[in-house]
């Protein structure tokens, strides 16, 4: 049942696609972007072999309509799509309508992402595959006072969850029974917009978990295998934004039976393709399922950092029928890995997004470094999108030179224009409790109550003030301060002409 | 020699300037150093104050007398004006930063879901005042402070960009 793939479409944008884009040219295969209005110049299009632009740049008018993707695969003669993460990633009826139209989906089965998108049924699922579960309630078709009813016997503080959530979008955390309505309503009518699905439901909240998940890869032979676990636990909004592998809780023994849970799901649900089992984990490590991802994470980096696999391009051996090359005794982690969700936002002011141009934009380097990006310099960050413009993802030979290495790394980064999230991982890089691996979903909320991450130093006032203090000069007296104007030094055809007759003379055919 | 009053973050900094052959000998509250600075672009400059090593972007936005300044991963606003303007300016009695920000504006654009406040309430800081959905998210826009609302510039549907006036406070 092999089938062959030579062209993938890829159905998204930003750093997702250039990853999977360098995926195919390992693999020799031609890739083909897509881009709405203001993608038009996009690091994702001029990473491709082939682009074609797809309308608008809201994502309803472009990434996320099933026609133009459709339509560009049959133009392009691609035959597979990968989705990457987001936009129609677990989607099922776009799975189905790529296997209707002859095109490899890459990721799970239709009824699979069906299934388990549904958080309703993968509860459910996973309670039938012997695996522990957040106590909660269905309360669909419930009045208000029958859903306050079961929001009392799960206890307060509850969690109102979206059915067809994901990415902590359409979820409310309900402090006492006096706020369940406005709760209730503000968590359905982000699901309902979001996700076209305005279903709810109630989980008992638990206080200070951990988010831990497990990355599965399973074939389409019955062959699953779970790659360790990722810690995401630094969350702000629901979102993670620090993910790290491996945890510093997690032992052999718990990584075992956690891992053991994961694929028992995975098989229950027929899962094929890499995904991601998610957990929460009480501060006991007693963990309870939460939800399956059937898709690509944006964490994956951190897993590959440590298990020198690359997920991108065995999703693609999967997706051609090819069998696992990798048995479960086979993954050992090396190393550890951090990895730092770089956004255009204002952590000082709630993460609120931000938006422009990147005026200037120079990203690390070195040893155990690597940075997916998906914009360059002098790019516009669109307003109609997630607002990550990047990822850094670093390795060390333990969890200690990793934090090492990333502090270094950060402060390479040269930007300016949107606010990013930099300084705030900075920060949180010198942080005592995440040092001491000291984690909780609500680490943020705990450590920095009024939002402040990084300290103004004399140092630092001192240097701006003589910084613009310069600038102002050298603005109104029009001198060129010391030494050379790099940028803006005209080259003097007398000396272009010197160089010539040099290069001839030494250099060239005598 | 040029002389300015620089103001970073509530700090104010009297700094003179002298520019030598290579360097800048700078005076900056009674404290010499020697200063080196060499362009890397329109707005970015490598500086080397006293030997250390700073990479700093300079950004005005068309304000004469408020700089950005990028470094060390940091956007750091600073108020500058020559410090003999400062000087006049003090003793006539005007104040340097325009008075308290009254006006609530548009952190970022988008849509304004819901206004939470109505003319004539009174917020205390950290009050819930608009909804905004922005990049797919509901973002709740709080008060800054405690005050008595003097007018509302927007409703429900409203498309906002970003630095919009959207509440006025007494």
């Amino acid at each position: 049942m092999n089938n062959e793939i030579r062209k993938i479409l890829i159905a998204n944008r930003g750093e997702i696609a250039v990853r999977i884009i360098r995926a195919c040219r390992d693999l020799g295969i031609t890739s083909v972007a897509v881009f709405s209005d203001c993608d038009k110049t996009a690091y994702h299009v001029r990473m491709a072999d082939e682009a074609y632009h797809i309308g608008p740049s809201p994502s309803t008018e472009s990434y996320l309509v099933h026609d133009k993707i459709i339509g560009v695969a049959g133009k392009s003669g691609a035959d597979a799509i990968h989705p990457g993460y987001g936009f129609l990633a677990e989607n099922a009826a776009f799975a189905q309508r790529c296997t209707d139209e002859g095109i490899t989906f890459i990721g799970p089965t239709a009824e699979t992402i069906a299934l388990l998108g549904d958080k309703l049924q993968a509860r459910a699922a996973a309670r039938e595959a012997g695996l522990p579960v957040v106590p909660g309630d269905t309360i669909e078709g419930d009045n208000l006072d029958q859903a306050l009813k079961k929001a009392r016997k799960v206890g307060f503080p509850v969690l109102v969850k979206a059915a067809a959530g994901g990415g902590g979008k359409g979820m409310r955390v309900v402090e006492s029974p006096d706020d369940f309505e406005e709760g209730l309503k503000r968590a359905s009518s982000e699901a309902a917009s979001a996700f076209g699905d305005g279903r709810v439901f109630i989980e008992r909240y638990l206080k200070r978990p951990r988010h831990i998940e497990i990355q599965i890869l399973c074939d389409r032979h019955g062959n699953c295998i779970q790659l360790g676990e990722r810690e995401c636990s630094i969350q702000r909004r629901h979102q993670k934004v620090i993910e790290e592998s491996p945890s510093p809780v997690v032992t052999p023994e718990l990584r075992r039976r956690m891992g053991e849970a994961a694929v028992k799901i995975a098989g229950k649900t027929n899962y094929v393709g890499a995904g991601t089992v998610e957990f929460m984990v009480d501060q006991d490590l007693s963990f309870y399922f939460l939800e399956v991802n059937t898709r690509l994470q944006v964490e994956h980096p951190v897993t590959e950092m440590v298990t020198g696999i690359d997920l991108v391009r065995e999703q693609i051996g999967v997706a051609r029928g090819e069998r696992l090359r990798y048995r479960q005794e086979d993954i050992a982690l090396n190393g550890h890995a951090i990895e730092c969700r770089i956004y255009a936002e204002d952590p000082e002011n709630g993460f609120m997004p931000s938006t422009g141009m990147l005026k200037n934009y120079r990203i690390p380097a070195g040893p155990g470094v690597r940075v997916d990006s998906g914009v360059v310099i002098f790019n516009e960050i669109p307003i109609f999108y997630d607002p990550m413009i990047a990822k850094l993802v670093v390795w060390g030979k333990d969890r200690t030179e990793a934090i090492n290495r990333t502090r270094r790394a950060l402060d390479e980064y040269r930007v300016s224009g949107p606010k990013t999230t930099i300084g705030f991982h900075r920060a949180v890089m010198d942080n005592a409790k995440f040092l001491a691996g000291d984690l909780s979903t609500s680490f943020l909320t705990e450590e920095y109550p009024d939002n402040r991450y990084t300290d103004m130093t004399d140092d630092l006032r001192e240097g701006a003030a003589i910084a613009a203090a310069l600038d102002k000069f050298t603005r109104e007296r029009k001198i060129t301060t010391g030494g050379h104007d790099v940028a803006h030094q005209p080259i003097s055809g007398w000396l272009m002409c010197y160089r010539r007759d040099n290069l001839r003379y030494f250099g060239g055919s005598r | 020699m040029p002389r300015y009053l620089v103001n970073v973050d509530g700090r104010e900094f009297d700094i003179s300037l002298e520019y030598r052959a290579d360097s800048y000998e700078v005076v900056l509250n009674g404290r010499r150093s020697d200063v080196v600075s060499h362009r890397l672009g329109q707005t970015r400059s490598l500086l080397l104050i006293d030997g250390r090593a700073h990479e700093v972007d300079v950004r005005s936005d068309g304000f004469d007398g408020v700089r950005t300044v990028f470094m060390k991963g940091m956007e750091i606003p600073a108020e500058i004006e020559d410090y003999n303007l400062a000087q006049l300016r003090k003793t006539a009695g005007i104040s340097s930063t325009p008075s308290m920000e009254k006006t609530l504006k548009a952190p970022m654009p988008g849509l304004v879901l819901e206004v939470k406040v109505a003319l004539g309430d009174t917020v205390a800081k950290n009050q819930a005042l608009l909804v905004v959905e922005a990049m797919k998210m509901e973002n709740v826009i709080k008060a800054p402070g405690a005050g008595i609302i003097k007018a509302v510039h927007v409703s429900g549907g409203t498309s906002i960009e970003k630095g919009d006036r959207l509440l006025e406070f007494e």
